[in-house]
């Protein structure tokens, strides 16, 4: 069911937008309440036995990693452009973040020095590195984080990510303060996404002139060439603030949507390590002695991504509820994950998995076909007679083609008339955003804190179709709201975790999605890629080495 | 002669001109504004004003259409909505990767087809012209995106002779350049292998029936004279019309090959731009391949008038 385009303009969104929050949470609660991991480290094989991703002896300096990836990114202006996991990979090479995300779910400074919050949480100071210093040569200092802000706030595309924040001051050259409209604990977060990986300000300068894809960050590469949809390429920085870092000499990005292609290039030897969406990818490499396979099927922090379709809670008939329960119960999620999610399927109801905290009994309508038939019968009853029409909505994938066929059958067989709409990528986006559709395919949600989806679920965020609305559904829920801003403005964590229940108790009630799946990334790398998969931040600890299919190659090395 | 290639040439200007005024009218004709076509959910009054003014819609569309072809003809043809490159720039990296594509499927194409349509109608319905016949036949059943994946299971991931995907600059590394393009070409040379194969065998058996042929016999003259000398020439005029359709076709039509191989030429990066909605990359390709279109069949006209001088008199 995977499907590894869709979504993949905005999807950087998922990992940025934070709005509001309120009340007091310590350090250590934050590390608790953020993190929800669903077990300790991401799954994964290797034929040798050790873990896969963790690199065994003595670090070896040099050689050149290439890496097949999804897809093309749209440039490497945070500001401007949208990351999604592609973006990320290419921006962990040439950027560094101020925040990172630890292994245990918590937030850990890893451009600055230290992140401290006042006693409310409504003002938040970043102490930043001594000595950092850009590609180009200029320092990082808070004036340049300054400027980085106002390009930030100005997009229409970051700026609604910011909305939180009241203003920001630079009182010296190594220290920046975020002042917030109201109290968020897990507010650094917000900065692990591209609304806080500095870039320098020759790019906010040339950003006028259509000059910002050579990207200038402080990170462990710099920027050799980039020819879009062929490679990425960035050589190793001599001056890296980390020393003895990086190991390799350079990093290539090569996009490769298809994935049987992808994967042919890795066993061809064209490349080192590979991602994935495709959980038939954890079945192919798993186990196999020459390659080392990461994936995501346990250890992610908080929500992982997942596959869904949207129903339109604004326009008919999905703006029914009758219709949206009976679409639930016509769904068969059992036999979609058997065909298309390569035997790793487990049941979902609801973003988050069991294993998370706030995972519950949500009470999200099981497979009850008979049960779906006389809701529609009960609406036809109402409206004269006349089935529900539901247009299905997709992107034009191959894999995910299949899945609306199987979906619309089984909506058909409920007695729904069911046409199918094939559209391409951005199209897809734009219809969700502006709300033209009735029931669409996404995938969506993969965040380290249910905080972060706010933006998605809130009231504020509605509006009716023709308009842009982050809540793509238009489910108007003031229990949801409520909720959503008591999880965040409460220190207890029983009332937290009572509230993100709930909300999943409310997303199963309203149905503004379908869950169909947990929606799989993997890595796949050969034998001689080492390292991969074990971040160590500066401080000493472990960082979350991999995020949904971004990894950081700061510490990669390469065996002969 | 220049009266014929002039009257060509007329007719090149005329097309060129009408391909210019439909690639131009492309942006214009698509539902509600151009400008929130391309802002898409990042759709601001604001932006929309600013990207109008900068791409000249707030004129008339005849001010618009000349801005733009002025702007062409000092190599201006935009720049990329999605990744800032101006189309200059993808044409400039695109191009060659397909011209590298066409070049080497053609010379394997015409290296097999030639050679075998010249053996076979000598002696036609033979043994070899019926494997030949049949082998081709299958060929040309054979669509690129069934033969690359097959290749690439054999010769990349068995035999690791080649790499699956990619391919290494020319300018950077030349002969490992022609090592990376070797799957990529052939994928795309046999369906050209069997249209050119059966074009020039019938024409030759059609021409080796010819009076001047038995002449050339009568007088003594050997087999590979007659048919290097006199029937190859004569037999080459389908195959030349045909090698020009086809080239053209290739031009940017061998995205499904560049997509399987992740080759960035012309046709991928089409493809490309056509699913991000990037019109001016779409606008900037469509017009330099559909020109260089028109150009190839004056030249392959051209050519004819070389072959068979009484093209002109026609």
């Amino acid at each position: 069911m995977a499907n590894e385009n869709e979504i993949t303009r905005r999807s950087f969104l998922s990992r940025s937008a934070v709005v509001g929050g309120a009340a007091i949470l310590g350090g250590t609660a934050a590390t608790s309440l953020a993190g929800c991991s669903s077990s300790s480290s991401s799954t994964g094989t290797t034929a040798a036995g050790s873990t896969p991703g963790v690199g065994t002896g003595t670090p070896v300096k040099g050689g050149n990693l290439t890496v097949g990836t999804l897809d093309e990114i749209d440039g490497f202006y945070a500001a401007s452009n949208h990351w999604d996991t592609s973006g990320f990979l290419y921006a962990n090479a040439v950027f560094d973040p101020l925040v990172v995300v630890g292994a245990d779910g918590s937030f850990q400074p890893y451009l600055c020095e230290s992140v401290t919050p006042n006693a409310a949480f409504d003002v938040w100071t970043l102490t930043l590195r001594p000595g950092v210093k850009f590609h180009d040569g200029t320092a990082l200092t808070s004036t340049v984080l300054m400027n980085n802000y106002k390009a930030l706030i100005a997009s229409p595309l970051t700026g609604q990510a910011l909305k939180q924040v009241a203003n920001v001051s630079a009182p010296n050259e190594s220290t920046f303060v975020y002042n917030l409209t109201a109290p968020n604990p897990t507010f650094p977060f917000a900065l692990t996404s591209q609304l806080g990986y500095p870039f320098a300000q020759a790019m906010i300068d040339n950003s006028t002139k259509g000059g910002v894809n050579k990207p200038i960050g402080t990170g462990p590469f710099m920027f050799s060439s980039w020819e879009p949809n062929s490679h990425f390429t960035a050589v190793r920085n001599p001056n890296y603030w980390r020393s003895g870092l990086p190991y390799l000499d350079s990093i290539t990005f090569r996009p490769i949507p298809d994935t049987s292609q992808r994967e042919a290039s890795l066993t061809s030897g064209a490349l080192d390590m590979i991602e994935s969406s495709d959980p038939g990818t954890i079945k192919r490499f798993e186990n196999q002695s020459q390659y080392q396979l990461v994936d995501s099927r346990t250890g992610v922090i908080g929500e992982p991504t997942m596959a869904f379709i949207v129903l339109n809670c604004a326009k008919a008939p999905t703006s029914d509820l009758t219709i949206r329960q009976a679409l639930a119960k016509a769904t068969d999620q059992a036999t979609i994950q058997k065909i298309f999610g390569a035997g790793f399927g487990q049941p979902v109801n609801g973003p988050f998995l069991p294993g998370s905290p706030y995972y519950t009994d949500s009470g999200y309508p099981t497979y009850d076909p008979s049960g779906a038939k006389d809701l529609v019968n009960k609406w036809k009853a109402a409206n004269g007679g006349k089935a529900p029409a539901i247009t299905l909505t997709t992107i034009t994938d191959p894999r995910l083609a299949q899945v609306v066929q199987i979906i619309q059958q089984m909506w058909k067989q409920a007695g729904f008339e069911v046409a199918i709409q094939t559209i391409q990528q951005a199209q897809l986006v734009d219809n969700l955003v502006i709300g033209e559709f009735s029931a669409i395919t996404a995938y969506q949600f993969g965040n380290v804190t249910p905080d972060l989806n706010y933006v998605w679920w809130s009231t504020t965020t509605v509006h009716p179709p023709g308009q842009i609305s982050l809540n793509f559904p238009r489910n108007s829920d003031p229990v949801l709201e409520s909720n959503m801003l008591t999880a965040r403005s409460t220190t207890n964590t029983a009332t937290r975790v009572a509230a993100y229940q709930t909300v999943d108790k409310q997303l199963a009630k309203d149905l503004p999605y379908l869950w169909l799946e947990q929606y799989l990334f993997s890595e796949v790398a050969t034998m001689k890629v080492q390292n991969f998969n074990n971040l160590v931040l500066p401080n000493g600890q472990k960082g979350y080495s991999f995020d949904e299919g971004v990894f950081f190659p700061t510490q990669i090395w390469l065996n002969s | 002669m220049l009266k014929y290639l002039g009257k060509r040439f007329f007719q090149l200007v005329v097309v060129a001109f009408v391909i210019s005024v439909l690639v131009f009218l492309l942006v214009r004709i698509l539902p509600g504004s151009p400008a929130q076509v391309i802002l898409g959910s990042s759709y601001t009054k604001e932006a929309a004003a600013q990207l109008n003014a900068q791409l000249g819609l707030n004129h008339s569309l005849i001010i618009q259409y000349w801005d733009w072809i002025l702007n062409i003809f000092h190599g201006n043809f935009g720049q990329s909505y999605i990744n800032n490159e101006t189309v200059a720039h993808e044409l400039a990296t695109g191009a060659p990767i397909d011209l590298e594509l066409i070049i080497l499927s053609q010379i394997v194409a015409f290296a097999v087809s030639i050679p075998l349509a010249l053996t076979t109608s000598r002696r036609p319905n033979r043994w070899f012209d019926n494997v030949s016949t049949t082998g081709t036949f299958g060929m040309l059943a054979l669509p690129p995106f069934v033969i690359a994946p097959i290749m690439v299971a054999i010769f990349a991931v068995n035999l690791k002779w080649f790499p699956a995907t990619g391919e290494v600059p020319f300018t950077q590394a030349p002969l490992t350049n022609l090592h990376d393009f070797i799957l990529p070409s052939l994928a795309i040379t046999a369906g050209s292998i069997a249209v050119y194969y059966r074009l020039l065998r019938s024409d030759l058996i059609a021409t080796l029936q010819e009076d001047f042929i038995t002449m050339a016999r009568s007088k003594g003259l050997s087999n590979r004279t007659i048919m290097l000398r006199h029937a190859f020439r004569p037999s080459t005029f389908s195959l030349m019309a045909a090698a020009g359709i086809n080239i053209g076709g290739l031009l940017a039509g061998t995205f499904i090959v560049e997509y399987l191989f992740a080759i960035p030429g012309l046709g991928y990066t089409l493809v490309v731009a056509v699913n991000q909605r990037d019109y001016l990359v779409v606008q900037g390709i469509t017009l330099v391949v559909a020109l260089a279109y028109v150009v190839l069949q004056f030249i392959i006209d051209f050519l004819f008038t070389v072959v068979d001088p009484r093209v002109i008199r026609e």
